[in-house]
């Protein structure tokens, strides 16, 4: 009995001693086409590979978006992907320091307002609009509203709040729903239905829609919180060169991408389409050191304000302020909440990592 | 120490000390993590202090949605404030659900006293108690729509089959021989039904309704969580969105009052109106 005590002690002791002095770290992701290439990177060990080099751990975890938001404000995880708009009203509204390390992708067209019997914009004041509100549903309906000439009647328009895990049955059973504000692939689900139309999508609105990977900052600055940024890019990149590339390794890249929410490869290609993917650094530093960041940006982050999704007491939207690659603040400089990093694309770029 | 002992009760001063120590406790231990978490970072809104809380209930209470009537007295402002708002449309829908608790009731009475019924009846109910009705919520959407008659009907369903099988397990709960006994007394079959039966479970039955009243509550949280545009829920649902927590816990606190006085009231109207029963 006692031989049996020491005997696993032993054995945990020994188990546990090589893991102890590499940091751990974990990443949350949801489904969403753009982020399903976190499960094929953990599965397929490209991650394993990248965390070994930089002498981390690096453990993976799926969530439903809203938990796995909640979990990162909580601090119960080090890095999370969301979009923009989240990442500046949950983690950076409540004060905690976020660092965008990798730019992914923009929504081309993922994201979309659907309705039924030709209606039109100037015709949706009083009537109902199914759609998962404040978030970038609502800010895509908003711009189509404004850029069809109908802003002075969003007030008007009717907002029925439905989770998203129900709005494609009940928008295509119920006849009487004449809109509906969703993302892919339920905009696929629900276009195939009967006599839907799309009258808007965020390909009309390009790069307004990012999606990220975001890593607190402070996290950052723990150690092993560099290598662990360096890690997760450099596994990010080897994916993307898969995806973007042809032959075998792009089909098991597909196939895992699939996987991830029990999809199938074709219709991942589908979702690619409307998906602008930065495939390769050099896209991504490209669009991160743009000025056109710097005004979509400021759209979002005045919709998050107006909406009332920095928090109550919240003065101006300059009280959660941005920083650029380029040194620049969206903001009071005193209350930079949400940083755009290149540092790492940059390594990736320069073939460092 | 007398604590381990049965036939030794606490004094009045120890029995109000040993029953707010809990609550004590627990508000002790969040105003030193709101206060621990705000040293560390003064914007968070995940464990807001005492101030955030009460000017959340404040905004959220008393005042007014539209701007315009800003300047209106208390009463007014009250009557166009969020809460007020969402406490009609989430009472309303609870209202209804818990009217229709009472058919149900007396359905489980006639399937408890009337073998016809009951074969009709029993066996499909059986089954049906047994569906989790959050499961077919797409199906209840295809059959009612989105609107409030689904929400309706995601409570009904999910409720009533509890309180029609208790209701014939306590009619079938009276003694066989009070039966015989009306019927040689020359009382008709619905006499025996209604003036011996359901007379005597009643207050058993308000009770059982009572005990369900949590349930009620949960299936319309759900209910409004999936699909609204008003109601106290759709209100926890979108603050959500922006860890709104300052105006979630008075939310959630002011939930749970509504449904302690609830409970209160139907416990005070069974003791009125059953003065002889001594079970609660």
């Amino acid at each position: 009995m006692r031989i049996a005590v020491v005997l696993s002690l032993a054995l945990i002791l020994c188990g546990r001693a090589p893991a102890a002095d590499k940091p751990s770290f974990t990443v949350g992701w949801s489904i969403y086409v753009g982020w399903n290439p976190y499960h094929y990177m953990d599965k397929s060990g490209i991650l394993k590979k990248w965390a070994e080099k930089y002498g981390v751990t690096i453990k993976v975890q799926r969530f439903d978006y809203a938990p796995s938001l909640e979990a990162f404000v909580a601090k119960s995880i080090d890095a999370c992907t969301m979009t923009n708009m989240e990442a500046l009203d949950m983690p950076a509204a409540a004060g905690v320091d976020t660092t965008a390390v990798i730019l992914g992708d923009y929504s081309n067209g993922n994201d979309a307002v659907l309705v039924r019997n030709g209606l039109t914009f100037d015709k949706l004041a009083g009537k109902k609009v199914m759609l998962v509100q404040k978030t970038v549903s609502e800010y895509l309906f908003e711009r189509g509203m404004t850029m069809n000439g109908a802003k002075d009647q969003i007030k008007r328009v009717r907002l029925v709040n439905t989770s998203d895990s129900d709005i494609a049955p009940a928008f295509l059973n119920n006849p009487d729903e004449e809109a509906v504000v969703t993302w892919k692939p339920l905009v696929s689900q629900i276009r195939k239905g009967k006599g839907i139309t799309t009258i808007f999508s965020s390909a009309q609105i390009p790069g307004e829609i990012l999606d990220l990977l975001v890593i607190r900052t402070d996290v950052l600055h723990r150690p092993g919180g560099q290598n662990f940024a360096k890690a997760v890019t450099g596994a990010w990149y080897e994916v993307m060169s898969q995806l973007s590339g042809t032959g075998p390794a792009k089909d098991k890249a597909l196939r895992g991408t699939a996987e991830a929410s029990e999809d199938t490869p074709d219709s991942i290609k589908e979702q690619l389409t409307t998906t602008h993917l930065f495939y390769t650094p050099q896209s991504s530093m490209q669009f991160l050191t743009s000025a056109e960041l710097k005004q979509k940006m400021d759209l979002v982050r005045q919709f998050c304000f107006t909406h009332g999704l920095l928090g109550e007491g919240t003065s101006g939207a300059d009280e959660v302020a941005v920083l650029y690659p380029d040194g620049a603040v969206q903001g009071k400089k005193d209350r930079v909440r949400l940083r755009f990093d290149t540092s790492y694309t940059q390594l990736a770029q320069e073939g460092k990592l | 120490m007398s604590v381990w002992k049965i036939n030794t009760a606490p004094g009045r001063n120890m029995t109000w000390f040993l029953s707010w120590f809990l609550f004590a406790s627990g508000i002790t231990l969040y105003v030193y993590t709101a206060h621990k978490r705000h040293v560390e970072n003064p914007d968070d809104k995940v464990v807001p202090t005492l101030r955030q809380l009460t000017g959340g209930f404040y905004n959220a209470a008393f005042k007014p949605e539209a701007d315009d009537e800003a300047g209106a007295g208390l009463w007014q402002r009250v009557r166009g404030s969020m809460l007020w708002h969402d406490t009609m449309a989430s009472g309303r829908r609870f209202l209804i659900s818990f009217a229709l608790l009472f058919p149900a009731a007396v359905l489980g009475l006639h399937i408890g006293v009337f073998p016809y019924v009951g074969a009709f009846f029993m066996r499909f109910i059986l089954f049906f108690d047994k569906i989790i009705a959050l499961s077919v919520l797409p199906i209840l959407f295809i059959a009612f729509g989105i609107d409030e008659l689904s929400k309706i009907m995601l409570i009904v369903i999910g409720v009533t089959p509890t309180i029609i099988l208790d209701a014939c397990n306590l009619s079938k709960g009276v003694p066989k021989e009070q039966i015989v006994k009306g019927f040689t007394l020359g009382a008709g079959n619905f006499d025996i039904a209604y003036l011996v039966m359901l007379k005597q479970i009643f207050p058993r039955i308000l009770n059982s309704i009572r005990i369900n009243l949590k349930s009620v509550a949960l299936f319309l949280f759900a209910g409004e969580m999936i699909a609204s545009d008003d109601g106290l829920a759709y209100r926890i649902a979108l603050l959500r969105r922006h860890m709104g927590m300052d105006t979630i816990i008075p939310y959630v606190l002011w939930v749970a009052l509504l449904l302690f006085l609830v409970d209160l009231t139907m416990r005070f109207l069974n003791r009125r109106l059953h003065p002889w029963f001594r079970e609660i």
